[in-house]
């Protein structure tokens, strides 16, 4: 009964419903227009919001969210730019559509089946999260930490780049985490006997730095951009096309939620996998893949926006991101005096059904946003990266320095956003730095918990792990995306392929 | 790998990597810079993994510097690995560093960027702010002065009202008197109530 209260919390609360819709508005924008990321514009949201309470902070922060995963369809549609990157493989049917002059019936689909794969991922999450949390109280520290390692792991192997880049960039950010003094010793670390560095370097100078300055100076790379304008007529699509793509959609969805709630990889990975699937599971589409296929558009979406629910599993179970933005919401909640884990599902489990009951409202919100107000959104991303660009890299100072009121977290902020800057141009991905940042402490304090508890012997440490059956599936897990990425696998492979042929 | 020679630039996607999904460079080439990056992350890695060993060195598996030590040790390998990879590649003819990783207008802006941090104390943040989006907006467009004014102004205003206001943000007030200047309306507004 409490649960159903706190579940309809934004519907009794006007103003928290307001913040939820004015959150998905923004979202849809801000997810369609290339170069402003949901990522950025959450990290920067997050100082901003730092003296409110903790529910309309996260309020504005679901609608953003779940608005922005959507809204970068339209530009994949439209422009062939993905707005967001969870949209990359959206534009590959969809822009190929709208040359047609269908970008209308385009549109409709990619609204009707993101609100739809935004329905599995909540659903999947209000029945599938209270479970997690029990079974999470069973955890033990290096169950923690494992997990951990695999989530920060994952973004590597599952994305196209190299793992070894990603594993770099997960202990780089792991090393972020650690500067300043140890909480439990008080040994200074990594602070270079600077005074500064002692406080450690604030998480969300750090993700500002990444994920707003250098986005923004990639921009300046692709100024200028040439709209084109269409003609929309027709975007509710017919009750018998969704009908015919429900089965792909029910297993793209699904494909979504899993991405969505592994640690780490989220909505860009859910849609690229999701249209891998699409194309092998569909015989005869009516247009081929590539050329404006209605199920390339199917798969991506109802995924992306299916994996929002699923990030958001894993947060609030085990206090481990299912990707970067709720890797920045944990932060919020930090900031907030929350600590996410199994613990708070129990202690508060108010604060669950809230955030179900916001992602519900977010996404009702988006439907309505995304079939609506098409002509005030051409206007609005017509806006010239000329003044967008700078606007950006304003609110990334403001919001840096508004966390702590301080000079140095700006020159952080700076520093982190040239060199993710070097580092998006040459291939290492990101997300497992902010990953890192935000699981250092929880590593950190998980396998020294674990290893005192072993009396410091690592061969007690392994045994534990070979004695308790989910250890050694995570500790497997981890294993296997190493070896699955050595040569030695592909060797094994192939010598395994050549004897099946004889 | 003669047949990649033949390959077009333009079948590579996204190799600015705005994504985790597919970053950037490309996997059978070395973009201009990379190696040199990859060798300054070996560097300093390593001169990381000496100051982690300062932290306790080798004392115990629980100590404060064991995760660091082996965090960046993880680092010095896989930096290694991709150092190694990296050396092997061919180099894109058609890239340059000046054309391709760093274009003039990145480091004008690093520049402007950086002047900003400097002038925000000193300056404060209405005026620093208000130099930073007329410079830059005039660099990055090819309009007149007048629209460069209007729109920098205009949307520093509204920045600065919403943050202010809804946000309650404090940015560094430097020369100009704001708080006086809201103590006014405030007053303003008041006697205009009574």
């Amino acid at each position: 009964m409490d649960s159903l209260l706190a579940f309809f919390t934004v519907f009794t609360q006007p103003e928290l419903l307001l913040l939820v819709g004015v959150g998905t508005f923004a979202g849809v924008y801000i997810g369609a227009i290339p170069g402003l990321s949901v990522t950025m514009a959450v990290s920067i949201l997050i100082s901003f919001t730092f003296s409110w309470d903790v529910y309309p902070a996260i309020s504005l922060m679901i609608g953003i969210y779940m608005g922005g995963v959507y809204g970068g369809a339209r530009t994949a549609i439209l422009l062939n730019i993905p707005g967001a990157p969870s949209a990359i493989a959206t534009a590959m049917d969809g822009y190929p559509l709208a040359q047609r002059g269908e970008a209308g019936t385009a549109i409709g689909i990619t609204t009707v089946m993101s609100f739809f794969g935004g329905f599995v991922g909540i659903a999947v999450l209000a029945v599938a999260a209270p479970f997690v949390s029990d079974f999470a109280l069973k955890f033990q520290p290096r169950d923690y930490m494992l997990l951990a390692v695999l989530g920060i792991l994952l973004v590597g192997s599952l994305s196209t780049g190299s793992l070894a880049k990603g594993i770099f960039a997960g202990a780089f950010g792991i090393a972020v985490g650690a500067v300043g003094m140890d909480p439990l010793t008080f040994t200074q670390r990594f602070t270079f006997d600077i005074p500064l560095m002692r406080g450690g370097i604030s998480f969300i100078a750090v993700m500002i730095g990444m994920f707003g300055v250098s986005e923004a100076l990639l921009q300046l790379h692709h100024i200028g951009l040439p709209a084109i304008r269409q003609k929309i007529t027709r975007i509710v699509p017919s009750w018998g096309t969704l009908r015919k793509h429900l089965p792909l959609s029910l297993q793209t969805s699904a494909i979504g939620v899993m991405i969505g709630a592994l640690p780490g990889t989220g909505g860009d990975i859910a849609a690229l996998m999701a249209y891998d699937h699409a194309k092998r599971v569909t015989k005869n589409p009516e247009r081929p893949f590539g050329q404006g296929a209605i199920e390339g558009l199917v798969a991506p979406e109802t995924a992306n926006n299916a994996a929002v629910g699923g990030a958001f599993i894993p947060m609030m179970t085990l206090g481990i991101p299912g990707d970067a933005v709720t890797a920045i919401m944990i932060g919020a909640l930090f900031i907030h005096g929350l600590n996410p884990g199994p613990m708070l599902m129990i202690d508060q489990p108010n604060m669950f059904w809230f955030i179900v009951g916001a992602l519900v409202t977010a996404n009702f919100f988006m439907l309505l946003f995304g079939l609506t107000g098409i002509r005030l959104f051409v206007k609005i991303v017509e806006m010239p990266r000329s003044v967008l660009i700078p606007l950006i890299l304003l609110l990334s100072i403001v919001g840096a320095y508004a966390v702590n009121n301080s000079i140095t977290d700006v020159y952080w902020m700076l520093g982190f956003g040239f060199f993710g800057y070097f580092m998006r141009h040459y291939g290492y991905p990101l997300g497992p730095v902010i990953l890192g940042v935000i699981l250092s402490r929880l590593l950190d304090d998980n396998w020294r918990r674990a290893i005192i508890s072993e009396r410091e012997d690592l061969g007690r440490f392994f045994w534990g792990i070979f004695s308790s059956p989910l250890s050694l599936t995570l500790f497997a897990a981890v294993v296997l995306i190493f070896v699955s990425q050595t040569p030695v696998w592909s060797k094994a492979k192939s010598a395994l392929a050549r004897r099946q042929d004889r | 790998m003669g047949w990649m020679d033949h390959m077009q630039d333009q079948e590579y996607d996204n190799h600015d990597g705005t994504s985790d999904a597919t970053p950037g460079g490309y996997p059978d080439r070395r973009r201009p810079g990379e190696l040199a990056f990859a060798g300054f992350l070996l560097a300093a890695s390593l001169y990381l993994l000496y100051s982690a060993y300062g932290i306790a060195g080798f004392e115990a598996l629980s100590s404060p510097g064991a995760v660091p030590m082996a965090t960046t040790a993880v680092m010095v390998i896989s930096a290694l690995i991709v150092v190694i990879r990296t050396a092997k590649l061919h180099t894109f003819a058609n890239e340059t560093i000046s054309g391709s990783i760093l274009p003039r207008t990145v480091i004008i802006f690093t520049g402007l960027l950086i002047a900003y941090g400097l002038l925000l104390k000193p300056l404060g943040f209405l005026p620093t702010s208000a130099l930073f989006l007329i410079a830059s907006i005039r660099i990055l467009s090819d309009r007149g002065w007048g629209f460069v004014f209007a729109v920098s102004t205009g949307s520093l205003l509204l920045i600065w009202l919403v943050f202010r206001i809804i946000f309650t943000v404090l940015m560094p007030a430097g020369i100009v008197p704001e708080a006086e200047f809201i103590q006014f309306f405030r007053d303003l507004f008041q006697h205009g109530a009574a």
